[in-house]
């Protein structure tokens, strides 16, 4: 093994971990990087906030009363912003009465969730900076943290970037065509959060492709049978929850690469001699 | 009935890229991660089909309401 490219460490990765999943940018002012906790903070708690008002904070409301409790937000994308869903919740709980939803509202909800996988990208970054401290420059590419959130918002869009482009096509058109195959199916019924909150969750971690499609074709009033409706909920969650694979794929080669432990290469299949 | 040739063909869809996104996460290397892919698509495969037999022969042994 090659020796660590990086100098040593900065503070207590737990701590900086459970500083940034409770308010973002938290973990690296504790690291002593004051200008990226900011950058960090205006951004995922901007997107919250803008979020919270456009949807007046009304989207665990979605959810049938059945269904309702105090643990309802631990599975959606939100709880990756902990702090910020927890303030969330003590101002706006559960309606007693339905209300109409605000005109902005899915549009808030994708901005909320979106606050939450970011932070989770954030938070994986905190722990990387707190266990190696600054890497050499030599070592440069992008951040594994940077790396994943890119590879969320486009699958494959990570790798791409780490030079890894027949990897990222393959991951690109796996992911997006095994999503859009659920899509087909479902005729676009798949996509929307008030119908299928948690598998909309699922679904939401494939980034970009699966935000544009639900803002397409994703919030139509279902007015017949959808033969494979099941079916292609099933597959649109399934290609998000894949693309979580490949998150920590894009993670774990940027961190290889910034530690100096770059991976062995294939070895050569042995040639029998004739 | 008349459905389970598009139920069998979209468990073959979905099935080989969830073994591929696996064998990719396993692999670092794009040509190891290719040269994996076939025995885990075999044994993934394989694996279903048992479970389906098991689950067939239960249920015709205990289930059947004819």
């Amino acid at each position: 093994m090659t020796p660590s490219l990086a100098t040593p460490r900065k503070g207590d990765p737990i701590v900086a971990m459970l500083l940034t999943w409770l308010v973002p940018g938290a973990g690296h002012l504790y690291l002593g990087r004051p200008r990226r906790a900011l950058a960090a903070f205006v951004l995922i708690e901007g997107l919250y906030v803008l979020g919270f008002v456009l949807s007046a904070g009304l989207f665990l409301n979605l959810l049938p009363a059945e269904m309702r409790g105090r643990f309802a937000g631990v599975l959606t994308p939100e709880v990756g912003n902990l702090g910020a869903l927890l303030v969330h919740l003590s101002r706006v709980g559960f309606l007693e009465q339905p209300r109409a939803w605000p005109a902005g509202m899915h549009l808030g909800m994708a901005l909320t969730a979106a606050s939450g996988v970011l932070n989770f990208a954030l938070v994986s970054q905190a722990n990387f900076d707190a266990r190696v401290g600054e890497s050499s420059p030599a070592q440069r590419g992008p951040a594994p943290g940077f790396a994943a959130a890119l590879t969320w918002l486009v699958p494959g869009l990570g790798h791409w970037l780490q030079g890894r482009r027949k990897r990222a096509l393959a991951i690109f058109v796996m992911l997006v065509g095994l999503f859009l195959l659920g899509v087909f199916l479902a005729e676009g019924f798949n996509l929307d959060r008030e119908r299928h909150f948690y598998y909309w969750a699922g679904q939401f971690l494939l980034g970009l492709p699966a935000i544009a499609a639900e803002f397409l074709a994703g919030h139509a009033r279902l007015d017949h049978d959808v033969a494979y409706l099941d079916a292609g909920v099933v597959l649109g969650c399934v290609a998000g929850m894949l693309n979580v694979l490949v998150m920590l794929d894009a993670y774990g080669w940027s961190e290889d690469r910034r530690l100096g432990d770059e991976p062995a290469p294939a070895p050569t299949p042995a040639r029998s001699e004739a | 009935m008349k459905d389970l040739p598009i139920h069998i063909l979209l468990f073959l869809i979905s099935g080989a890229i969830v073994v591929a996104i696996g064998a990719l996460f396993a692999e670092p290397e794009d040509d190891a991660a290719l040269a994996l892919l076939p025995r885990r698509l075999l044994g993934f495969f394989l694996g279903s089909a048992i479970v389906v037999a098991v689950m067939l022969i239960c249920e015709h042994t205990f289930a059947a309401v004819s």
